[in-house]
């Protein structure tokens, strides 16, 4: 199941960065969240699938896609002089976030742990909002005020007159 | 079912299992074909016209008109299978496909009766069992989908009347999940569980509808607007845009499209029934057994379904601005009263 689950992953990833159409490749984008939502299910934790589905493919790809279609441009456009530095810059930083990542898995202490206790609870959705709100609440409410600036910033600069 | 199950060399919890699929995945099915035949009279009826008659087994049995969804599939499935010039290919192909899989999908949540034992084993009668840690998030999740089909019908089809339709399609899934969402946490809350066997557990005695008017009410307006049936059809508004998405699709394409918004409404009648009428419960029988709870849950179900039915002959379409409008500015503060109300009343002890 893990194998199924990350192939979708890969290959949903794969071929967004192939296709050269950007409906293609936001559907492309989809596919590859949805393998990432099978993965938190293998991982017991259905709620985090759940809102990944939700949040994700069900609105955030939903609105980028809808935004493309309005703007009418389906097709990469092709840069006005290449700038070749870019793509290896762009590779480098993937490069380094990547190996971030792997590090932090690797030296997190919790890998060690792996085998050894028997399987996590199921997380649930009472388990998700009491850790939000008892451990994270100043995190919570900063991220909404953050969001909330993002959205009152983004209708002042499209409404003129207000 | 145990002797069959030992006739049959299975255990009986795999038989069970099987059977539950089929129901789950079939029954939905057959109930929206039915509908289309129920559609078409009942919209006959209440024109006061006759609706379809013509159609007869073997020339004879016209059976008020029952034989013409049989017509209709053979027409389907033997019609040209046309994909216009200039179609994105894969996509169009894809698109009927992305509508009609979260359909059907959405109703293995639903428990459709009570559960109970046999043979010292305790089945539940929905096809993910209780405490997955999905529970109704996943009918949630599996409806955020369905606005795929629509957009990936509209894009892909090239044509100006289609790509509006999906954008408006879309625009109003959108725009109706947020107060849709509202609503089912209230009903969560009061529940204390998002599970639907606990939610409708929860409902003994007291259905949600009474203590969640509101909620209902907002519910049931935003499962028209998902299910992208009149008064919000905009995806397809005849009159404007053709027939929305739906323009450049023929044959078997376009009746799996045109099937699974079918399938859309008897999975939202379900849910409706779920979460504020009490699920399998029948009133005033605390233990109804398994076969009454069925029977309660499936009339509850064509309740719903004909209530789709009946609101889509009888209201006129809403304008476009009016939609947004009353999506934004009455569901979404309705939805967001009953949350603070039902929040104050726990708060107070109620």
């Amino acid at each position: 199941m893990f194998l199924i689950f990350a192939l979708i992953t890969l290959l949903g990833a794969l071929a967004m960065f192939r296709s050269r159409n950007l409906i293609v490749a936001g559907l492309c984008l989809v596919l590859c969240f949805l393998g990432v939502a099978g993965l938190f299910l293998l991982l017991a934790n259905p709620v985090a699938a759940a809102l990944q589905i939700i949040v994700y493919s069900g609105a955030i790809v939903v609105l980028v896609l809808f935004v493309i279609m309005l703007l009418n441009s389906h097709e990469e456009e092709a840069a006005a002089q290449p700038h070749r530095i870019q793509r290896w810059l762009g590779a480098l930083a993937a490069a380094v976030l990547g190996a971030g990542a792997c590090k932090a898995v690797l030296s997190s202490p919790g890998l060690v742990r792996i085998g050894q206790e028997s399987p996590a609870r199921v997380m649930d959705l009472q388990q998700v909002g009491t850790s939000l709100f008892q451990q994270h609440v100043v995190a919570f409410e900063a991220a909404g005020l953050l969001l909330l600036a993002a959205m009152v910033a983004a209708v002042a600069l499209v409404k003129k007159e207000l | 079912m145990p002797t069959l199950a030992h006739l049959l060399h299975l255990s009986p919890e795999t038989l069970w299992m099987v059977a539950k699929v089929l129901i789950v995945f079939g029954g939905p099915f057959t109930l929206a074909s039915l509908l289309t035949w129920v559609e078409r009279r009942g919209a006959a009826m209440i024109q006061d016209r006759i609706g379809p008659n013509r159609a007869a087994l073997f020339g004879k049995w016209r059976l008020l008109g029952l034989p013409q969804i049989a017509a209709d599939g053979i027409k389907a499935f033997l019609k040209e299978d046309l994909v216009p010039p200039h179609v994105n290919k894969l996509v169009f192909w894809v698109a009927p496909l992305l509508t009609f899989l979260p359909a059907v999908m959405g109703f293995a949540i639903i428990p459709f009766g009570q559960s109970f034992v046999s043979g010292g084993q305790t089945y539940h009668l929905s096809l993910l069992d209780p405490g997955n840690g999905m529970g109704m998030l996943y009918p949630l999740a599996i409806g955020s989908m369905a606005v795929y089909g629509v957009l990936t019908a509209a894009w892909s089809s090239n044509n100006k009347w289609s790509i509006l339709g999906g954008m408006r399609a879309s625009a109003q899934m959108v725009s109706y999940e947020i107060g849709m969402s509202l609503a089912v946490i209230t009903v969560f809350m009061r529940a204390g569980a998002y599970d639907p066997h606990l939610i409708i557990q929860a409902q003994l005695g007291l259905w949600n509808v009474l203590p969640q008017f509101l909620g209902f009410l907002v519910f049931t307006t935003c499962m028209f607007a998902e299910t992208n049936r009149l008064p919000f059809d905009f995806a397809e508004g005849e009159a404007e845009i053709v027939a929305g998405y739906l323009t450049e699709y023929g044959s078997m394409k376009f009746a799996l499209m045109y099937l699974s918004e079918y399938v859309h409404m008897v999975t939202a009648s379900a849910l409706i029934v779920t979460l504020y009428f009490g699920g399998w419960r029948v009133p005033f029988v605390a233990d109804p057994g398994v076969w009454l709870s069925v029977l309660a849950f499936v009339i509850k179900l064509l309740c719903f379904c004909w209530l789709f039915i009946w609101i889509r002959w009888t209201l006129p379409r809403f304008r476009y601005d009016q939609l947004m409008k009353f999506g934004w500015k009455v569901m979404l503060p309705l939805s967001m009263a009953n949350f603070l109300i039902h929040a104050f009343l726990m708060f107070k002890g109620a």
